[in-house]
């Protein structure tokens, strides 16, 4: 970006002033664009969250609270599902980040050119899979997998989940692994080769070190992922509004509005309430989307 | 790269300011004002509503109902194309069939307060509503039925042909945790309940007609589509749940149907209504139709309409 930002118009000759002006508008109202339609997004889903938080209050995040907005008592706790999607998201991540990281090191480490391009374009197919059909070869296969493999009455989980949900993010942590992998191999193997060390060494000793607040960034990154996978996850956890257990069923909010926003009422509590689950849940994002900037940051600083 | 990332720090932190500022912000007239929906979803209907000579049928309400006139007025619109078409009687004008759903209470709103020619409602017409509606009339188009469907292979089969609505609660209540629970011959495995998502109008007939009151236990699973809900029931021996009764009929083999109370779920006891987990899909007028309304109400409840109800996994009204 600093190579654009010294670009100032003035080191330009000027042109057909008109002309310049309407390309300059033109830009300008597209960059305008993106950050006003995150804005206002915002500021609908907190206009419509704002009834849920006024007459629910801390009930929306009621420890013994349950899920039924339905109910002749009707309860509006989201920390089940709340609690459901941090504990699928961190055991995907969990998962999908020693398997991406030591595919990364591999492809840089151990093939060849041609072998790693090959190999890497499968990776990046992977990550163009329409995540339904992860969805359905999560229920078919997973799920069936451990009903038969871990004698389990009903196969949906919150390991099932993430398991489905860690071959989803293979592809992201693969690339901004590798991309951190590359960075540090120009700036040090070259040293560490020509002091004699053997290519284990070098990874365990000068990489891997190396590399670590790339591969934090892109754990983030990943996290950040699977905190909004909706479909495929839906389809193998079960949906059911109670706390998550490692081999229990459980809901991530992503789910429960994509199962519940078509069918609640307009201007109902419940439709309010939802938003409030997703307000939290883009809260949330904004975080972790923070962090890994500030990570990587500080990284190339 | 400095320049950058500070502006995206400060748009991340003008979201974060903008979020506590809106939640500060106390409204109570848009998010929750009931009006918004009907004048946004239908701007042009209060103006047309009362146009005698109009030749346009507005239909709001149920989203299960929707679909399906919908699929008759498409039928119909590329049948005929004018109205003049259906009948020399009618204007040489373009049919316009406008369908929107938002909910069988929708539905009634909107033909209570006449900002609809048609109310769609999946469910029993309530006496205060039809009360509100001059010279109210309604149209029975079809009927949705759940029937309660099994794997084969669940040894409740050979026991049971028939569950008692008691027994149901208890099932899906999650006062029967296993199936030995039920009956001492059965497995000690977990009830594995399948429901379709609990805001929907699937679980709203079963909730009214089954459940009353008691909740369903929250470790059920909940299918995002009656397919899906299908699926794991065919695929689960210790499963159960409610299947809607064409989706049900389609997968004959793969899941078996329970008895309710000793009712067979059939066409015939569910038309003469002793078949109990049901409810009417109903349109609500108000007065003799219009020439062009009683044009298209006879698609729909002749043979052509009915037809696509029973296609779309309904069942006829007659």
């Amino acid at each position: 970006m600093r190579r654009w930002a010294s670009l100032q118009p003035d080191n330009f000759a000027t042109g057909n002033k008109l002309k310049e002006k309407t390309i300059r508008y033109t830009l300008g109202v597209g960059a305008l664009l993106a950050p006003i339609f995150v804005v206002l997004m915002l500021a609908h889903i907190c206009q419509q969250a704002w009834p849920a938080i006024s007459e629910i209050g801390f009930g929306l995040l009621d420890p013994a609270g349950r899920w039924q907005p339905l109910s002749v008592n009707p309860a509006y706790s989201l920390l089940p599902a709340l609690a459901g999607t941090l504990y699928v998201s961190l055991l995907a991540v969990l998962l999908s980040v020693p398997l991406g990281l030591g595919c990364a090191l591999f492809l840089h480490f151990y093939t060849g050119k041609r072998l790693a391009a090959a190999m890497m374009l499968l990776v990046d197919l992977l990550a163009g899979v329409p995540s339904v059909i992860f969805g359905f070869l999560g229920l078919m296969v997973i799920v069936r997998g451990f009903e038969t493999g871990f004698s389990m009455t009903a196969g949906e989980c919150v390991l099932a989940a993430a398991v489905l949900l860690a071959i989803m993010l293979l592809p992201y942590v693969v690339s901004t692994c590798g991309e951190s992998i590359a960075d540090a191999r120009a700036r040090w193997l070259p040293a560490a080769a020509s002091l004699g060390s053997s290519k284990e060494y070098c990874i365990r000793k000068v990489i891997l070190p190396g590399i670590r607040p790339g591969v934090l960034s892109s754990a983030l990154t990943a996290f950040g992922r699977a905190l909004g996978e909706t479909m495929a996850v839906m389809m193998v956890i079960g949906n059911s509004a109670v706390y998550p257990k490692l081999f229990g069923r459980a809901q991530t909010i992503a789910g429960l509005t994509a199962l519940e926003v078509g069918s609640a009422e307009y201007g109902s509590l419940h439709l309010s309430a939802i938003y409030a689950a997703n307000l939290i849940l883009l809260l949330l994002l904004g975080v972790v989307w923070l962090m890994a900037r500030l990570i990587k940051k500080r990284m190339e600083g | 790269m400095r320049m950058k990332k500070g502006f995206a720090l400060l748009l991340a932190g003008t979201m974060m300011l903008s979020a506590t500022a809106c939640s500060n912000a106390p409204d109570s007239s848009s998010s929750l004002g009931e009006n918004s929906v009907e004048s946004s979803v239908q701007p042009e209907v209060s103006s047309s509503v009362n146009n005698e000579v109009s030749s346009q049928i507005l239909f709001n309400g149920s989203s299960t109902l929707a679909p399906v006139i919908t699929a008759i007025a498409l039928e119909f619109n590329e049948t005929y194309t004018t109205w003049d078409a259906v009948d020399p009687s009618l204007p040489n004008e373009n049919i316009a069939i406008y369908v929107s759903s938002g909910g069988s209470g929708q539905g009634a709103k909107a033909r209570i307060e006449n900002t609809t020619d048609f109310g769609m409602l999946a469910r029993e017409v309530k006496d205060s509503e039809r009360e509100s509606i001059p010279d109210c009339r309604e149209y029975l188009v079809g009927i949705d039925a759940l029937t309660l469907a099994i794997h084969p292979d669940n040894p409740i089969v050979s026991l049971h042909e028939s569950l008692s609505t008691e027994e149901i609660v208890k099932i899906f209540s999650g006062e029967y945790a296993t199936w030995q629970d039920l009956d001492p011959s059965l497995p000690a495995e977990e009830i594995i309940v399948v429901t379709r998502d609990i805001g929907g109008g699937a679980h709203e007939v079963f909730q009214n007609k089954i459940m009353g009151d008691v909740d369903v236990k929250p470790e059920a699973i909940q299918a995002p589509s009656m397919g899906a809900l299908v699926t794991r029931i065919a695929e689960n021996p210790y499963a159960i749940g409610y299947a809607s009764f064409g989706v049900a009929n389609q997968n004959t083999g793969s899941i078996v149907m329970l008895q309710v109370d000793g009712i067979e779920p059939t066409v015939e006891n569910i038309q003469n209504g002793s078949y109990i987990i049901q409810r009417p899909l109903v349109l609500l007028g108000s007065g003799d139709p219009t020439p062009v309304e009683q044009a298209f109400l006879e698609v729909v409840l002749g043979e052509r309409g009915q037809a696509i109800i029973e296609e779309m996994g309904f069942i006829a009204a007659r």
